[in-house]
């Protein structure tokens, strides 16, 4: 995979530190205070407001679900697990909420930097990765379409099946279309032309 | 009964950089004696001394005896690589680490006090110095660890979004002086300027290498295609010999500096060390580490980390590069860079220095692609940093 991350810059962000007051609330802020984010510490309970932070950093240790004001696993920014307690069930909720990256307690003066970069990058190559697939499961709906274009095509032209394929691709080229839609106006125009002839 | 601290100085005297390493020790011993023979300081101060050969890897055990020993503060380590070695030893011996050497910057121990330069303190100045007057077409040419490889990422950053172009990136293991390949490559791409963050051996080779380049083609010579560095030291101008000559270079010190301060200052040292003695950003900073050490002891009564800490960024320590100050949110000191080029007679001409000093930021949040702070040419209007207009 190719990754480029050039030089981070958070400046401007601001971060939640979900977690009760605390020295590993305070590390963290003042490792954030450091790389130029803006923080503050909020406890038990995310608000509507909270929500619009760049990134969330959460104590897995205390964490309840119902914490966060969206479906687990649908947080609309990165988030940082902090660990204390590795024991599987607090790792599971941890993952459950679908962490970008974590910290190990007790927080000292690093580490914050590194997990700010790996969990913007892995939120993003997630949402990315979802976009795709969303977009392919599309494409794979509409297949059916696509070969009904083909065949239309096959009919009109006289060409064989390869051929037909072929010159559907250089309508959507030339139209700057996908395929998918091509194919859709192609079969919506053959279809009206058929109930024409159909008519007359 | 005179009441003695042990203070930890380990820097390589020997191996692939013990230029620097011995001069940022005679830094630290300097001050050292200083303290020692000032009796406004009710205490001595006791060098324990190690000597890790240059290996990254013996910093931590030294580090970790010097502690047992006694020291609540070490004075050392001269590559990144070797501070990262002893970062854990002063955590767990609840010590500080003094580090008085330019760096490439994304950390922030709370064990550490940093009196070196960071990147928005060397190689973004540097940078605003050079592309301007040489072009946008560079060559990199490092040391094979991490201050060569993140130092030339922000160089390949600050190339990029100046319309520029890295002509190549290359590393060299520390300690080799096979340059051939790298001249080779150099004299086929034609850059613009180079950067060498090269060290020790390495980048003397390279440098006389360049010089007999030059000899061959004019179009080599440091008026038109200059290497330039972020570490080069006087202690080191005598080794390279005249190879040197010509070529540009950023520190937060050089022993031309002409003031009042820095004469006196070189006056004390030249008294203590011979009068040929040449002092080095290395020394200098590591002086200072010992100054504003002994300084912020005095005023807390104590060396306990947490009793001396508060003191530090309290107030400015006098220094011959002007008066420091430390920041207490990221334990780095704030500098007005200089830019020099070097002259016959191995003397770094100070051709540029920034109007004030500028504060570290060492995650180079304040970097926004054309905004940091200016650093202007000598006599000239301040200008956006990096803001490159013409070509």
């Amino acid at each position: 995979m190719n990754v480029s991350i050039g030089i981070p810059n958070f400046r401007a962000w601001t971060a939640i530190i979900l977690h009760r007051p605390h020295d590993a609330a305070t590390a963290i802020s003042r490792q954030l205070e450091r790389i130029g984010v803006a923080s503050r510490t909020v406890w038990p309970e995310l608000g509507a407001v909270d929500a619009e932070a760049d990134i969330v950093f959460f104590d897995a240790d205390h964490g309840y679900d119902g914490q966060f004001p969206w479906v687990a696993g649908a947080a609309p920014m990165p988030l940082v697990a902090l660990l204390g307690s590795e024991a599987p069930g607090r790792v599971e909720w941890a993952i459950a909420q679908s962490a970008d990256a974590h910290l190990l307690k007790p927080i000292g003066s690093a580490g914050v930097y590194s997990a700010l970069v790996i969990a913007r990058h892995a939120f993003a190559a997630r949402n990315a990765l979802k976009t795709e697939i969303e977009e392919l499961r599309g494409r794979l709906r509409r297949r059916p379409m696509v070969a009904r274009a083909v065949i239309a095509i096959m009919h009109t032209e006289r060409i064989d099946e390869d051929a037909a394929f072929r010159r559907l691709g250089q309508m959507a080229m030339a139209a700057r279309r996908s395929i998918e839609d091509t194919a859709e106006a192609l079969v919506a125009r053959h279809g009206s032309a058929d109930d024409a002839r159909d008519s007359a | 009964m005179t009441r003695r601290y042990p203070i930890g100085v380990l820097f390589s005297r020997r191996g692939p950089y013990a230029l620097l390493g011995r001069d940022a020790f005679d830094g630290a011993l300097t001050a050292l004696g200083e303290i020692n023979d000032d009796p406004s300081f009710p205490f001595e101060l006791t060098p324990l001394t190690g000597e890790p050969d240059g290996v990254a890897d013996r910093y931590q055990a030294i580090a970790d005896r010097l502690i047992a020993q006694g020291a609540r503060h070490v004075v050392g380590g001269i590559t990144s690589w070797s501070r990262k070695e002893m970062i854990p030893a002063v955590e767990k011996g609840d010590a500080l680490l003094w580090y008085p050497c330019p760096y490439e910057g994304y950390e922030c121990s709370d064990r550490v006090v940093y009196l070196g330069a960071c990147p928005n303190q060397h190689i973004v100045p540097l940078f605003a110095h050079v592309i301007p007057r040489f072009g946008k077409r560079a060559f990199l040419v490092g040391s094979n660890y991490i201050w060569g490889w993140e130092t030339n990422r922000v160089a390949r950053r600050l190339l990029d979004d100046n319309g520029g172009t890295v002509l190549g990136e290359r590393y060299l293991p520390l300690g080799r002086e096979d340059v051939d390949r790298l001249i080779a490559e150099i004299a086929e791409t034609r850059p613009d300027f180079i950067l060498n963050t090269l060290i020790g051996p390495s980048s003397y080779a390279f440098l006389r290498a360049m010089a007999v380049l030059a000899e061959r083609d004019p179009a080599f010579a440091p008026e038109r295609c200059p290497v330039v560095s972020c570490n080069l030291a006087e202690c080191e101008l005598d080794e390279i010999g005249p190879a040197a000559v010509g070529q540009i270079c950023t520190a937060v010190y050089f022993d031309s500096i002409d003031t009042a301060d820095n004469h006196a200052f070189l006056a004390r040292v030249r008294r203590r060390l011979g009068a040929a003695r040449r002092v080095s950003a290395f020394f200098a900073s590591a002086y200072m580490a010992v100054r504003v050490l002994a300084e912020a002891i005095r005023e807390a009564g104590s060396d306990r980390p947490d009793a001396i800490l508060p003191y530090i960024p309290a107030r400015r320590f006098a220094s011959p590069m002007g008066d420091l100050a430390i920041s207490g949110r990221t334990r780095h000191t704030a500098f007005a860079p200089l830019l020099a080029t070097i002259r016959t007679g191995n003397a770094f001409e100070i051709v540029e220095k920034a109007p004030q000093a500028i504060e570290a930021d060492p995650y180079l949040s304040d970097y926004s692609g054309t905004g940091p702070a200016a650093i202007p040419a000598t006599g000239r209007t301040p200008q956006p940093m990096l803001r490159v207009v013409a070509t």
